[in-house]
């Protein structure tokens, strides 16, 4: 590993570069679009994008039976109303999260090696909110009104009761995927005229033509062009964070013991993060090696989410503590039973502890350096990761839901065949969304990359990511 | 180079005033020690807490420069460290607020406990020895992180070492979870069990982004104090200030964010465990101060930290800073004070000015004395070809 | 001859396109563009852009959302169907904080997308730029400068003679 031989070379941490040597504007252009343009389908797209769409259609089928037959397809029952349905779409979404945060936080940060992983990661975004997006409709009993969730006159005379989370969820979830739709294709607008202009076939250059809108590249609309982005950023940046806090609010709102603590929208968001770098990871492994994108998506690109995947793991880990501390330190009886007693040696107590394993101990191991560039080992912890995260989910709703206030109403949570499809259904969508994604579209953002190279190849001066170009005028502070 | 002398003179001369007030401010709160002991520990408590905060944030941030790099730390480094070096001095001024832990706290006067199941509960963990192990604990952790900062910070400069940036970097992660938890546990037993029946698991992560808040608008404060003299003279460019200023807006919404989300979840919640503590804030004029806060600490400044021309005005972001730092103040008073009064107008008492002026300027003195130990920017940090050469080159 | 767009000067790096664009200015030519494949910095201010309104309508825009979310929320909260939900005051605010936001957001977030769609005249199927067989490379890895034949000053060979001093790859006529 050149990276860490590097290293032990000079005795410090050097910085590896965020592209591999010897590119040119040219040979990213040519490089990136081959893989939609040319490349012929392989046979590995073939058989993963199959085995996708087969997923994809277990959904369908889980779907159309659960609207024939009515929720008593699965296991929710009182008193724990809330299942697999609510724990996929926390989980989804949260998975969603790491999206935004690439292509938004990331770029007002200024670090430059977002830019490789910022289209994959955005594309990411939307498919899984898109199936986050399918659980609270499918989970409703009568889904086909689920349009009384808008709020619009009615000849009931009705509004929506904005008091309650869950109306709040409708904007934030709603909110989200659409400013994440536009903030993608706005990136995608040079690309798609890249793609046109590159495109050999008929069909290609009137889809791509027509996706692109005209875009010319002139350089009024460049500089347009960027400020909508950054503009953009900076609206996605706290909306990301509202998001994962309104879905906290769902349950913290409540007053149920194990649901109604404090700390739950910062905790979310922390672990929506960690679930969602987690998931750019399981993607962007695979993609490297496949499309051999080693030059764009470097070690460098694997230990800087590994330290963002240990960082934000380190805040839910400091969630679990406070929740567990204060439940102790209330006297609250109810808040000591839900929280300390029954996750920890209840019926479901495995899942707590598997969860600890997963989110708390295993993460330890990305502090040392060698784990963080050892690519096999990142995978492993990153699959290990998002089963974490989606006990913690099974944590929060179900252990906190069967024990009610009263013995005679508890009872036990059994999934059944239903919840299991719909779940491995819905990661059938998302994996037949990402599969199409990289046959369709660059999977990396040619222009972005391209400035990047041209930057080190001419050390031309590249507008900065926020706008401090009147600073390089080198001012003088006069106060 | 011109001569630097006059600069650190003009410090020493400002060292000397500074405790010289801060030596009077205390001797003459002490005075309330005999008139008025209840009201001396309150407000010793509300002055010692928001000093306090200052140097444990400058500790925070500096661990985040080492972790991320920017010259937006490159240039307030040494400020911070040399706010970080008054911990020990902190430490020092603890000691009083011991002598009156029965004044402060209900769990440690024996009688209450004794009629209280909930506080019986509690003992096991909120009672004086083990409070005070903590605290040994909690200055040990802040001190002995301050320590080592200080000593690689001054090898660094020395001989440039390159192993030693990676050493503060390597310090730097572990430390910061250090911190967390000190500064969350901390912020339980010194400003929560105030109230003891009351818990909320956010009021650690409160306190944390409110000292780094509060440490980052000293800091801005300080740097343009200083801009014109050597060395910062040479370096700073309106893009540091920039910088300091989108953080310092960063902090500014995380601050209401969380202070929101707890607000929103236990007005939502109406419990009778929690709402208390915000049904004590929301009344007898306390709910004014929290209308002030959130316009003056949270709406102002995000409107006015959203326009680039006054996050690139030296002058203005540090009236800015200036005003987010008595906001600070207001806000530790506002979590505080109403423990004690039902009423804002009983509140007020001579002695919080009093001891603030006397905790502060002792604090000053101490800050301004370390300032001058270590030249005002690093020599040898590595990050300062990155940081100062782009200025000069561009 | 038919009327020409303009004529279009073709260059290897971003410096070249800039120098020339430059050149172009301080002569006194104003109906210009110039076309890169990724943005390149001081080049919009090179052919005259001075700034945009972008930000100004992004925030009428929050403004807007902010505004009409909450207004949506009190009306329908306490004029229209004021209902009783757990002994919570019918204007709840800290319940409408949420739904404000979040519409902040959006109306912003749409404001920029249409907003700037709308100023770069896009979408625009037709531009007299793409007649130019090279222009292909506009988007892959080379610079375009186009001096406009509207411009006061242009003429067909004074300006061709006057771009081939910037020493460009190949300078075409634009036809319309």
């Amino acid at each position: 590993m050149a990276y860490e031989g590097q290293e032990r070379a000079t005795g410090i941490a050097t910085v590896p570069p965020v592209v591999g040597p010897g590119y040119t504007p040219r040979s990213v252009n040519e490089k990136i679009s081959a893989i939609v343009l040319t490349h012929p389908t392989s046979r590995g797209w073939l058989v993963g994008f199959g085995i996708s769409f087969l997923l994809l259609l277990l959904l369908l089928y889980s779907v159309v039976y659960l609207f024939a037959v009515g929720l008593g397809i699965w296991g929710i029952n009182q008193p724990v109303g809330w299942g697999f349905d609510i724990i996929n779409f926390v989980w989804w979404i949260g998975i969603g999260h790491a999206g935004t945060l690439i292509s938004a936080i990331l770029l007002l940060l200024r670090q430059e090696w977002r830019t490789s992983i910022n289209r994959f990661a955005e594309a990411m975004t939307l498919f899984a909110v898109a199936c986050a997006g399918i659980f609270p409709l499918i989970h409703l009993g009568r889904p086909w009104f689920f349009y009384w969730l808008l709020p619009y006159p009615n000849v009931m005379g009705m509004w929506p009761q904005f008091r309650s989370p869950l109306v709040w969820d409708v904007f934030a979830v709603s909110t989200y995927a659409t400013v994440s739709l536009l903030f993608w294709y706005v990136g995608l607008i040079p690309d798609l005229a890249a793609l046109r202009d590159r495109s050999r076939s008929r069909v290609g250059r009137v889809l791509y033509g027509m996706l692109a809108m005209g875009w010319r590249g002139s350089a009024r609309h460049w500089a347009r062009y960027q400020t909508a982005y950054l503009l953009l950023a900076g609206l996605a940046t706290p909306l990301v964070v509202s998001v994962h806090t309104v879905v906290s609010f769902d349950f913290a709102v409540g007053i149920i013991p194990g649901w109604h603590a404090t700390i739950f929208p910062p905790y979310f968001v922390a672990g929506a993060i960690f679930a969602g770098f987690a998931m750019v990871l399981l993607i962007a492994i695979p993609l490297r090696k496949f499309y051999q994108l080693e030059d764009f998506i470097t070690l460098r690109h694997l230990d800087n989410m590994a330290k963002v995947l240990l960082a934000t793991g380190l805040v839910v880990a400091y969630g679990y503590m406070m929740e567990t501390f204060m439940a102790w330190y209330s006297g609250s009886p109810y808040e000591h039973y839900a929280v300390i007693t029954n996750r920890m040696t209840g019926p479901y107590a495995p899942l707590y502890w598997g969860l600890i394993l997963c989110n708390v101990v295993t993460p330890q191991l990305l502090w040392s350096r060698r784990a963080r560039v050892n690519v096999p080992l990142l995978f492993g912890v990153a699959l290990v990761v998002s089963v974490g995260m989606w006990l913690e989910r099974f944590m929060i709703i179900v252990m906190s839901l069967h024990r009610d206030f009263l013995p005679s109403a508890w009872g036990m949570y059994y999934p059944t065949v239903w919840d299991y499809t719909t779940y491995i259904g819905t990661i059938g969508l998302f994996l037949s969304l990402l599969f199409l994604f990289v046959r369709f579209l660059p999977m990396i953002s040619i222009f972005e990359m391209q400035e990047l190279v041209a930057e080190e190849e001419h050390g031309a001066p590249r507008r900065a990511a926020t706008e401090t170009a009147p600073a390089a005028e080198a001012v003088r502070v006069s106060g | 180079m011109n001569t630097p002398e006059p600069v650190s003179l003009r410090l020493t001369f400002f060292q000397r005033r500074a405790w010289l007030v801060g030596v009077a401010g205390l001797l003459v709160g002490a005075m309330g020690l005999v008139l008025n002991p209840a009201q001396f520990f309150r407000s010793y408590l509300f002055a010692y807490l928001f000093w306090l905060s200052i140097a444990v944030g400058c500790a925070a941030i500096v661990m985040i420069y080492h972790l991320v790099g920017g010259a937006w730390g490159f240039v307030i480094r040494r400020i911070l460290e040399a706010a970080t070096r008054t911990l020990p001095v902190l430490a020092v001024l603890f000691i009083p607020l011991l002598f009156g832990l029965s004044f402060l706290y209900v769990w440690a006067r024996p009688e209450a406990v004794a009629a209280d199941p909930l506080l019986q509960h509690k003992s096991v963990y909120l009672n004086v020895p083990f409070f005070l192990l903590r605290a040994v604990l909690y200055f040990a952790v802040w001190i002995g992180i301050a320590h080592f900062l200080h000593k690689w910070s001054l090898a660094q400069d020395r001989t440039g070492d390159p192993t030693l940036a990676r050493r503060l970097e390597t310090l730097s992660g572990p430390g910061l979870v250090l911190y967390g938890g000190a500064v969350t546990f901390a912020a339980v037993d010194w400003a929560m069990s105030l109230d003891p029946h009351w818990f909320s698991t956010i009021y650690g992560i409160l306190w944390i982004v409110g000292q780094v808040l509060t440490a980052l608008a000293f800091a801005i404060l300080v740097l343009r104090l200083l801009a014109r003299q050597e060395p910062f003279v040479q370096v700073l460019t309106p893009s540091h200030f920039h910088d300091l200023g989108n953080l310092l807006l960063a902090f500014v919404m995380l601050w209401a964010y969380v202070s929101f989300a707890q607000f929103l979840l236990m007005w939502s919640g109406n419990l009778t465990e929690e709402i208390p503590w915000y049904i004590r804030r929301l009344h007898g004029g306390w709910q004014e101060v929290g209308i002030v806060l959130i316009t003056y600490h949270f709406a102002l400044p995000f409107v006015l930290l959203l326009i680039r021309r006054v996050k690139q005005s030296p002058l203005v972001l540090a009236a800015l800073a200036a005003g987010v730092l008595v906001m600070r103040l207001i806000d530790v008073y506002w979590f505080i004070a109403p423990e004690f009064h039902p009423t804002v107008g009983g509140a007020l008492h001579l002695s919080d000015a009093l001891l603030l002026v006397g905790i502060g300027g002792v604090w000053v003195g101490r800050f301004v004395g370390q300032l001058q130990k270590l030249p005002m920017l690093p020599l040898r940090d590595p990050q300062e070809e990155a940081v100062v050469a782009r200025p000069e080159t561009a | 001859m038919a009327r020409i767009y303009g004529l279009l000067a073709e260059f290897e790096t971003p410096a070249e396109l800039l120098a020339a664009a430059q050149r172009a200015r301080d002569a006194g030519y104003r109906h210009m563009d110039a076309y890169t494949p990724f943005p390149v910095e001081g080049l919009a201010e090179a052919i005259g852009f001075r700034r945009t309104w972008l930000p100004v309508i992004v925030l009428v825009g929050g403004i807007v959302g902010c505004v009409s979310g909450y207004l949506l929320q009190y009306w329908t909260s306490v004029v229209d169907y004021p209902l009783n939900i757990g002994g919570r005051p019918l204007h709840s605010w800290p319940a409408f904080v949420v739904v404000t936001f979040e519409l902040t957001i959006l109306f912003a977030a749409l404001a920029a997308v249409l907003g700037m769609l709308a100023l770069n005249g896009l979408p625009m199927p037709y531009h007299p730029v793409f007649n130019v067989p090279r222009f292909a490379f506009a988007t892959r890895d080379r610079f375009f400068l186009c001096l406009e034949a509207t411009d006061p000053q242009f003429d067909r060979e004074e300006t061709r003679r006057f771009l081939e001093r910037s020493q460009p790859r190949q300078v075409s006529e634009v036809e319309y």
